[in-house]
Formats: structure tokens, C-alpha cells, sequence
């Protein structure tokens, strides 16, 4: 009888606390404390295709990177902004296209076409979803669930950009390291931009569109252009990567609006840590690899794939990165009550 | 806290990894197999029956003792990999990133198969000239894009071959005779067009309209259906209100076979022509309709994937196909990807190396008595050379559901039966 | 007139198909989307219990029928019921078991385009100089006999009952003594049965196939976003609408915007009015 006069307290670390305020830093200890995970995070990705041998790992390991990018979007949609969208096909198939049309008619180099698609598409994407943006929950989650599909119908319908033979013969990176290392560079960039950002007075708003968008709105701001921006920036990210992946694959076609782009970020986001912003991109390195090394088992990979998600949405819905964050910030211990 | 849980991570791929560098090392190593890699979207009738008849292929090479490279000779060995890319809500760049797993890691010599999806199959040819790996095209894309873009750009993509069929030719060289033939023994002159919403299937409506139409056709309505259309009785009772007399299918998608099982709940008093009609190409089609599909006729693109005596290979290839799988060839892709099979052989024996532009200047060269036909490539663009005399190049199949039978009906030089009508359109 | 007939067969059709998805989503805001999966597996059971064991046709469909009962239930009891009242984490784990069912009976052989269930009546009728077959005539009956039942169930059965309650307001449901989780498992059963008897009824029109299942999903969910997430009337009004739409864009533009028309019609009604033309939901769950 005596374990239920027993629970669990979780405590903070002292470290944390102590390393909490800049000013407080005293230590080398600290200063590791605070530093060492980014740090390996960040030599971890930089050094990553350099200790993989293989080629066709490496190509893994960008497409893994396009996935980053978009969970990140997701994640910051999600749990920053309050929506959930389901758009990630949306998003890839808007960019892809952009850059792909942008390289076949004006000849633009991948240099050109990568950041003039992210911020077009992203600016087509917003002006899209605008309409949707006051819908809330599953109603918004809908809505970008649907439209990759039907742009994707209709491309098909009208016969426009390629129709269901796609835009071929984009035009490719001069080099692969500059191919690989730019993914890479860009999700390191992304990532602690967006982490920066939401820990500024306009993160600070979008929190405040998702817990509580009245008080929001009673401070005399837009709650629709707040989103907008939200959007912007998501979007932004994911026709990046569909920019990419056209160049990558010198090629832009409707599948882009397939739906493993929407749905594969999620997975990652739920198996890495929803929130943590970091948890979905690690999930998308551990997530896409993974589901590269079933392919030897043909389609019950996707069987895998499905139960791995369904076990961590039932059992681990925290993910990863939250478990992981708990257990280096705080400790356990058994306490009498 | 990342660190373990990166360092794991880390740690096990680069295990994974270790080892794939050493397999590169052994390539040259005497009677390695030579890899032909099959991107093939298995879960499908393209895919999979062009899986089964490469491995038949390449078993009866390895059972004759291999393929003779210079002095050495070594075995084959079929590496195929599902792409799922004929399934929806799957990007093609899954599809190349399995062209590109094939060539890396599984260090395949040469891509055989597909990408089936015609989108994949256009977009691989640039990963292939990048790779400058030879390719030979056996089954799913019919787009005469695929050749067209070879000719026009020679020194990219010469690396890539298409051993089966091609619309342009398929629509003037076997549908419109065959139409023709329809025409001079009913007397038929009124079509219906009914073709599924994806450009080779628009594409090849729209050129069989035009060129039916030139020849004394009258084109009495079109519809384009999306893909996975499950209802279709608006179409052909439109069909049945302008006297529509043949039906005009070209459709890949499973749900074709609910087309024919309302022609023939309806008794539309029109012949179902299906150019292409996935549906109604495998042996199992009969059952699955309960005999409704009786009459329907449909193109399997190359001669052998329905019995028929093109060649004396053609009845050889059905036998020992039977024997091991236990039923016909089922349907497109399976005698083309049995003969890419023979015909890489034959070039690499000839070219006596493994080397790509060796490999290409000799398929150039490739004259073989095949399957289905003489195959030779047309050296521009790759193609194969189509007739519709065996003795002169691939010839095509088109085929008449009669009495629960694939009867081969069409180049009239195979035949071996004839082309009936539903006893409901007789007057 | 056959824009008539065949709209209607085509409208119950879509209301077959959306009507379990409705159901379960009205009851307990559970967006089903193995809903598809559902359908697809029905079939396939359904043939097994016929082609390997050799059963009678109509034996086959009632225990087919019964065993996706037990399976919807075995869904809500074993995973929904961990993940419940998060729409996302409900949307994910009910696609990835759909996903997983349909992959793994692909990986079961499970493919290719030769699977077929009897038609119940062999033979084709004549309404107004349009021949019909019986199979579609069957379906409308089907689909009638459905709808009223479903009526009468949620208007004069205690269960029934206990289903709006929860429909309407779960708390006040749960103080009168209607236990959520018991109510959810059975409107859970209830929808798998419902998308069973959809594809038992639909599927002797044409082929067992794998793929068929992302479509029926995307129609269910275009129904019940059009009628309004959760409400009955409007589902079944609006698959008449989206029903007659396909068909009338068939008939006089092109059939190739069939899909469009209704993957449009989600995205206008969303925009437009996200409750739907009959929804419940007040204006402002759904708006900011």
C-alpha cells in the first residue's frame, strides 16, 4: 500500500534555472548546458552528408530536408498560430510549378527561381487561403486538405502547364554539393528563424490568435492579417521545397500535389514533438530514412509506416522532442505525500 | 537532449551504410551478375506482369549460362523495385528517387520496365541522361513525347530506349485499320469517343477522332471521364440517342470495367473498341464481368500478350509464361519487358562491354526476330520499329472477347479470328 | 429524363456512401477517415466469405456486415477512444488506419482489377424509354430503406434518442446518464455497417479495387461538408445536390470537371458557410 502514498514530482534542474537569464551564465558547465544541443544539431545536419557514402543517401537526406521544411510549417502553423493545415501538397505543387515555369520561360538559374518561388507561391498560396482564414479547426483543415486536390483536378481538366505529363527538363544545380548543402542550410535557417520569431512581440500576437483571439482582437489587431502573415511564412517554406525538389528532379508534374506531402510532415510532427519546432524536422531525418529502408518490404512499408504513427498518436502523442526536452530540463524523483 | 537521440540516429544509418560502398568495389569482380534494375509500380497490371516476364527472361538466360561480356560470361539478375506510381496521392518524385536508389545503391547496369506513369517516365529521362545509365522503356507511357524528346535532343538522351508501343503509331497504324476493317465488313460509320482524363487518353481520343473522320467516320459525341468514374450511363445513352455504332474506349483505370457492365445491362447497340482498356486486357476479365464484357475488343499494345502466332517466339513465350506463372500473359508490358530482356543481351554481347555508349551504339544496331515481331530501333529517336507484318517490325494486338477467349482479331497478318458484333446490334 | 434517373441512382449512391461518415461525425464529432477503408474492406470480405469459404451469397453479406460491426467498434474501444476530443490526432490516427488497411490488403494480393461481387438481380428494366439496370433500381431501394430507417431509429428508438442527445450536447447528455463512450462505440458500428452496406450495395456496379477507397472518402467528406458536418437532412439533401451536379456537368459541360464540381463545392461551402447549408454548429466555433 505504500505506492499510493507515492506520486511522481518533476522538478527543473538547477542548471536550467541558473542558465535561464543571460546574465546569470557564470560557467563553462552553463555555457555547454545551453549550447551543446543546438550545437550538435546544427554540425549534426552540417556534417551529415559528408559521413553518409552513399549517394542515393544523401539524395534521401535532402528530401528528408524538403519534408523538414514543410513539418516546420506545419508545426508553426499549428502550435503557434492556431491552424491546422493539412496543405503541405498545396504548398510544394504551387512552388514547384512557379519555379518550374519560371525556369522554362525565362531561363532562370535555380539561384533565381528558388527564392522568387518561395515568395511568389508563398504570395499565390496566401492570396488562395485568404478566404479560409477566419475558419477555425477541422473546417480550415478541410479546406487545405481539398486544395491540392483540386488544383490538381483542374490542371488535369484544362490541360494547362504541361497537364498530366508535367513540366519537364527544369533545369538542375551545377553542382551537387551546392545541391545539397543549400537544403540543408536553408532548414538550419529556417528553424532557428522561426524559433526566433516566435519568441518575439509578433510571436507573442500569433499566440495570442491561437489561445485567445478576442483579447487579440480587443487590442485594436487584425486577427485575419496576423494569419495571413502566418500563412505567408508557412507557405513561403513549402513552396521552397517544392522549388527545390523541382531542380532537384529537374521536373515539375501534378503528383506534386500528392497527398504524402500533407501527410508526411504531420507524421513527423507527431512522432517528433508538436511545439517544439526542432521535434518535427528531426522527425522528418528519422521518419523519411526510415520509410526509404522499408521499401524493401514493397507495400507493407506503408502498413509499418501507418502503425508507427497510430502507436505514437495513442500512446506518445508528446512526441519526441517533448519527452526529450523534459527529461534534460527537469528530473524525477518519488515523493511521499 | 538531442544528443543521444541524434548520435542513434546517426549512428545507424551510417551502419546501414558502411556497407553499400564495398558492392561498388565488386562490379568488376568475374561473373558478378550484371543488375537490370525495374522501377515497376507493382501493385499493378503494367507492373507487375512486367516484373514476372523479366524474371522469366532472365532465368531462361541464366539457365543457358548467362550473357557473354567480352570473354566472360555472367548471369542477370533482376532488381525490381516498387515506385507506386500509378497510385494517387503519390508524388513522382517517389518513382525517381527508386530510379536513383537502383543506380546507386543497387548499382543496377542498366533501367528496364518503367516508370509506368508517363509523368514519372518523362521526368526519369533526365535523371538518366544525368546518370547517363542505359534505359530501355518497356511498359506503362505510351507518350510520343517520350521519343519525340530524344530526337530533339540526341546527345542528352540517347541513353533512353522504348521497346513497346507508342500512340502515334498505335492510332495510325492499328486502330484506324482496324476501324477501317470495322467500317468495310458492317458497314459501320458512326463513333463514339469515351476516353479518361489524362493527356495520352485526350491525346490519342482526339487524333483518332480526326483521322476517323477524314477516313468517312462520322464522330457523333466525346466524353472525357476523370479518373475513377464509377457511373457512365449519361455517356452511353448519349451513345445510344446519336446511334452510335462503335464505341471508342481509351481508359487505364480499373473502374473501365463498369463501362462495359452497363453497355451491356443497357444493350447499347454499339461495338466497344477499347485502344486502351487496362481493365479489359488481363485474363481474369471475364470472370470478373460475368461474360459482360463479351465483345469488347482492346489493344494490348505488343503482339504475345495475348496468344496469337506472330513469330514462332510468340507461342513459346505464352507456353512458358503459363507454365510458370499459371495463366496467360496478362496483358501490356509483359512480352516487351520479356524481350528487353533479349534484346540487352544481344547488344551487350555485341558490344562486348558493359559501357553505356558502347551499349547504346550496338541497341542502335539491335535486328532481332523478337515476340512480337522484328525489333529494330529507329537510331533518331529511339523508338521501336512498328508494322504491321511481323516480318517487318513490332506488330501490335488487338483482341475480341469471344465465348470467355482472347481472340486475337487484329493485324489481320496474326489473326486468328474474326471480329463479331452483339447479337443486339444485329437488325 | 435520364439526367433524372441517373441523377437520383447517383445521389443515393453518394448518400449511401456519405451517410456512416455523417453519422459518426454527428454523434461524436469523430471525422472518420478510414471511412474508406471501410468500404474497400467490406468488399473484399465479402468476397473471401463467397470465392474461399464458399458461402451463400446473402449469408456472406450479413456476416460481413456483422463482422464490421464488431471492427468499427474494435476501432472506437481499441484507438479513437485514446485520442478523442483532438481533432487533429483524430483525423491522423483514423487516416493512418485507413491507409494501413488499404496498403496491407493491397500487400495480401489483394490487386488488380478482377474482383467482382454478383449483382443481386441479373437484368435491366425500361423507365421512360432509358434502360436501367436493376442492380442501380436495387440501390435506390437500398438507399430509401436506409434513410428511413435512420429516421425512425433516431426518432423513436432509446438509442436513437441517446444519439441526438450527444449530437446536440454532449455534456448535458452525459449528466442525464448517457454514458459518451458507449454511445460513441455504437456509432462507430453503426457507421462501419453503413459503409459496409454502401459497398455491398455499390460495389456489384463494378470492381473491388484498392483505390476506390480515397474516393469514396472524398466524396463522403464533399456530402457532409455541403450538408453540414454531422447533420442528417442535410447530408442526404446534399448528395442529392452534389449527385445531381456531377451528372448535369456530364451532360452539358464536360465530364471530365465531374471531380472538380465537387472537390469545389467543399472548398465554396467552407468559405462560404463552414457549418454547411444545415449544420448546428454556432457561428462562432467555426469563425473567428
Amino acid at each position: 500500500m505504500d505506492i499510493q502514498e507515492r506520486r511522481k514530482e518533476r522538478l527543473d534542474r538547477g542548471i536550467k534555472v541558473r542558465t535561464e537569464g543571460i546574465y546569470a551564465v557564470s560557467s563553462w558547465q552553463e555555457v555547454t548546458y545551453l549550447v551543446l544541443p543546438r550545437l550538435i544539431l546544427i554540425v549534426g545536419l552540417l556534417l551529415l552528408p559528408l559521413l553518409i557514402p552513399s549517394l542515393y543517401w544523401k539524395r534521401v537526406v535532402s528530401i528528408a530536408g524538403i519534408y523538414g521544411l514543410l513539418a516546420l510549417g506545419f508545426d508553426f502553423l499549428a502550435h503557434f498560430v492556431g491552424l491546422v493545415s493539412l496543405g503541405g501538397a498545396f504548398f510544394i505543387g504551387v512552388g514547384g510549378y512557379t519555379a518550374a515555369i519560371l525556369d522554362k520561360s525565362l531561363g532562370l538559374s535555380p539561384a533565381f527561381t528558388i527564392p522568387m518561388a518561395a515568395v511568389g507561391g508563398a504570395f499565390v498560396c496566401t492570396l488562395l487561403l485568404f478566404p479560409a482564414l477566419p475558419l477555425r479547426g477541422v473546417y480550415f483543415a478541410i479546406v487545405t486538405l481539398m486544395y491540392p486536390l483540386a488544383l490538381m483536378r483542374i490542371i488535369e481538366a484544362l490541360n494547362i502547364f504541361g497537364g498530366t505529363d508535367g513540366i519537364l527538363g527544369v533545369s538542375s544545380f551545377p553542382n551537387r554539393w551546392i545541391e545539397q548543402y543549400c537544403i540543408i542550410f536553408t532548414v538550419i535557417f529556417a528553424l532557428f528563424g522561426l524559433r526566433r520569431l516566435v519568441n518575439e512581440d509578433i510571436g507573442l500576437v500569433f499566440r495570442g490568435v491561437k489561445d485567445n483571439d478576442q483579447a487579440v482582437r480587443a487590442s485594436g489587431l487584425s486577427i485575419t492579417f496576423y494569419k495571413a502573415i502566418a500563412v505567408f511564412i508557412a507557405s513561403g517554406l513549402g513552396c521552397l521545397g517544392g522549388a527545390y525538389l523541382s531542380h532537384i528532379y529537374m521536373w515539375s508534374g501534378i503528383s506534386q500535389f500528392a497527398l504524402d506531402f500533407s501527410v508526411i510532415p504531420i507524421a513527423a510532427t507527431v512522432i517528433g514533438g508538436g511545439g517544439t519546432l526542432v521535434g518535427p524536422v528531426l522527425g522528418c531525418f528519422f521518419l523519411v530514412p526510415i520509410s526509404e529502408w522499408l521499401r524493401e518490404f514493397g507495400t507493407l512499408r506503408i502498413v509499418f509506416y501507418s502503425v508507427i504513427l497510430m502507436a505514437f498518436i495513442m500512446f506518445r502523442s508528446e512526441g519526441i522532442m517533448v519527452y526529450a526536452q523534459r527529461k534534460y530540463h527537469q528530473f524525477e524523483r518519488w515523493v511521499k505525500v | 537532449m538531442e544528443k543521444p537521440k541524434r548520435r542513434v540516429g546517426v549512428f545507424s544509418l551510417v551502419l546501414l551504410l558502411v556497407g553499400l560502398p564495398f558492392l561498388g568495389h565488386q562490379a568488376n569482380a568475374a561473373s558478378k551478375p550484371i543488375v537490370i534494375g525495374a522501377p515497376l509500380a507493382t501493385a499493378f497490371l503494367y507492373g507487375w506482369d512486367a516484373e514476372r516476364a523479366m524474371k522469366l527472361a532472365a532465368e531462361e538466360i541464366n539457365a543457358k549460362g548467362g550473357v557473354t561480356v567480352g570473354k566472360e560470361k555472367r548471369p542477370l539478375k533482376i532488381e525490381a523495385i516498387d515506385t507506386r506510381d500509378l497510385e494517387p496521392g503519390v508524388p513522382v518524385s517517389d518513382a525517381l528517387l527508386v530510379v536513383e536508389k537502383l543506380i546507386l545503391e543497387k548499382n543496377a547496369d542498366f533501367i528496364v520496365g518503367g516508370p509506368v506513369r508517363s509523368e514519372a517516365a518523362l521526368a526519369a529521362m533526365d535523371l538518366l541522361s544525368k546518370y547517363k545509365k542505359v534505359s530501355i522503356l518497356t511498359t506503362g507511357a505510351l507518350t510520343p513525347k517520350y521519343h519525340q524528346r530524344i530526337a530533339e535532343e540526341y546527345d542528352k538522351f540517347k541513353y533512353c530506349f522504348r521497346v513497346s508501343g507508342e500512340v502515334g503509331w498505335m492510332v495510325t497504324g492499328e486502330f484506324l485499320p482496324a476501324l477501317m476493317h470495322i467500317k468495310a465488313k458492317y458497314g459501320l460509320n458512326k463513333l463514339f469517343i469515351m476516353v479518361q482524363d489524362v493527356a495520352h487518353a485526350r491525346g490519342g481520343g482526339d487524333a483518332v477522332a480526326k483521322l476517323a473522320s477524314e477516313k468517312g467516320w462520322e464522330i457523333v459525341g466525346k466524353e472525357i471521364y476523370p479518373t475513377g468514374t464509377t457511373d457512365y450511363s449519361v455517356g452511353l445513352l448519349k451513345a445510344k440517342r446519336e446511334n452510335a455504332q462503335v464505341i471508342l474506349i481509351w481508359m487505364d483505370m480499373p473502374e473501365s470495367s463498369i463501362l462495359l457492365k452497363q453497355w451491356y445491362d443497357m444493350k447499347i447497340p454499339a461495338l466497344p473498341f477499347g485502344t486502351i482498356i487496362a481493365a479489359a486486357e488481363q485474363p481474369g476479365f471475364w470472370k470478373a464481368t460475368e461474360g459482360k464484357g463479351e465483345y469488347c475488343m482492346a489493344s494490348v499494345v505488343n503482339a504475345g500478350n495475348a496468344p496469337s502466332q506472330a513469330t514462332p517466339w510468340t507461342m513459346k513465350f505464352v507456353d512458358a509464361y503459363k507454365k510458370k506463372y499459371g495463366l496467360e500473359p496478362e496483358g501490356y508490358g509483359t512480352s516487351s519487358s520479356y524481350m528487353a530482356v533479349y534484346v540487352l543481351k544481344d547488344a551487350v554481347e555485341r558490344a562486348g562491354s558493359l559501357n553505356s555508349d558502347a551499349i547504346v551504339a550496338a541497341l542502335e544496331k539491335t535486328d532481332l526476330m523478337g515476340v512480337y515481331g522484328r525489333i529494330r530501333f529507329n537510331p533518331k529517336n529511339h523508338q521501336v520499329i512498328p508494322s504491321t507484318d511481323p516480318k517487318e517490325g513490332a506488330v501490335g494486338t488487338i483482341f475480341q472477347w469471344q465465348a470467355g477467349k482472347r481472340v486475337v482479331v487484329f493485324p489481320s497478318t496474326i489473326a486468328v479470328g474474326e471480329i463479331k458484333l452483339p447479337p443486339w446490334m444485329k437488325k | 429524363m435520364d439526367i433524372l434517373i441517373y441523377g437520383i441512382i447517383n445521389s443515393f449512391s453518394l448518400a449511401l456512401m456519405a451517410i456512416g461518415f455523417t453519422l459518426v461525425y454527428g454523434i461524436s464529432r469523430l471525422p472518420n477517415f478510414a471511412h474508406g477503408a471501410l468500404y474497400v474492406v467490406t468488399g473484399f470480405l465479402v468476397w473471401s466469405l463467397i470465392n474461399l469459404l464458399k458461402l451463400n451469397y446473402l449469408v456472406s453479406i450479413l456476416l460481413a456486415l456483422v463482422i464490421m460491426g464488431l471492427v468499427g467498434a474494435a476501432i472506437y474501444r481499441f484507438v479513437l477512444i485514446r485520442v478523442r476530443g483532438m481533432a487533429t490526432s483524430e483525423i491522423i490516427a483514423t487516416y493512418a488506419l485507413g491507409l494501413a488497411i488499404l496498403e496491407f490488403l493491397r500487400w495480401g494480393g489483394f490487386k488488380g482489377m478482377t474482383y467482382t461481387l454478383p449483382v443481386f438481380i441479373e437484368g435491366s428494366v425500361t423507365i421512360g424509354g432509358i434502360p436501367v439496370d436493376l442492380q442501380r433500381i436495387i440501390v435506390i431501394g437500398i438507399g430509401i430503406i436506409v434513410i428511413s430507417f435512420m429516421w425512425l431509429f433516431t426518432h423513436f428508438s432509446k438509442t436513437g434518442l441517446a444519439f441526438r442527445g450527444m449530437a446536440q450536447d454532449e455534456h448535458a447528455a452525459m449528466m442525464l446518464g448517457i454514458d459518451s463512450d458507449r454511445m460513441a462505440v455504437i456509432a462507430m458500428a453503426m457507421g462501419s455497417i453503413l459503409a459496409g452496406l454502401s459497398a455491398i450495395a455499390l460495389l456489384p456496379l463494378g470492381n473491388i479495387v484498392v483505390e476506390a477507397g480515397y474516393n469514396v472518402l472524398i466524396l463522403s467528406i464533399a456530402v457532409c461538408i455541403v450538408g453540414g458536418l454531422g447533420s442528417w437532412v442535410g447530408a442526404i439533401i446534399a448528395s442529392f445536390m452534389i449527385g445531381f451536379l456531377q451528372i448535369i456537368t456530364v451532360a452539358y459541360i464536360e465530364s471530365h470537371f465531374q471531380m472538380v464540381v465537387a472537390l469545389l463545392a467543399i472548398i465554396v461551402t467552407l468559405i462560404l458557410k463552414p457549418s454547411g447549408l444545415f449544420g448546428r454548429q454556432k457561428e462562432l466555433e467555426e469563425r473567428v
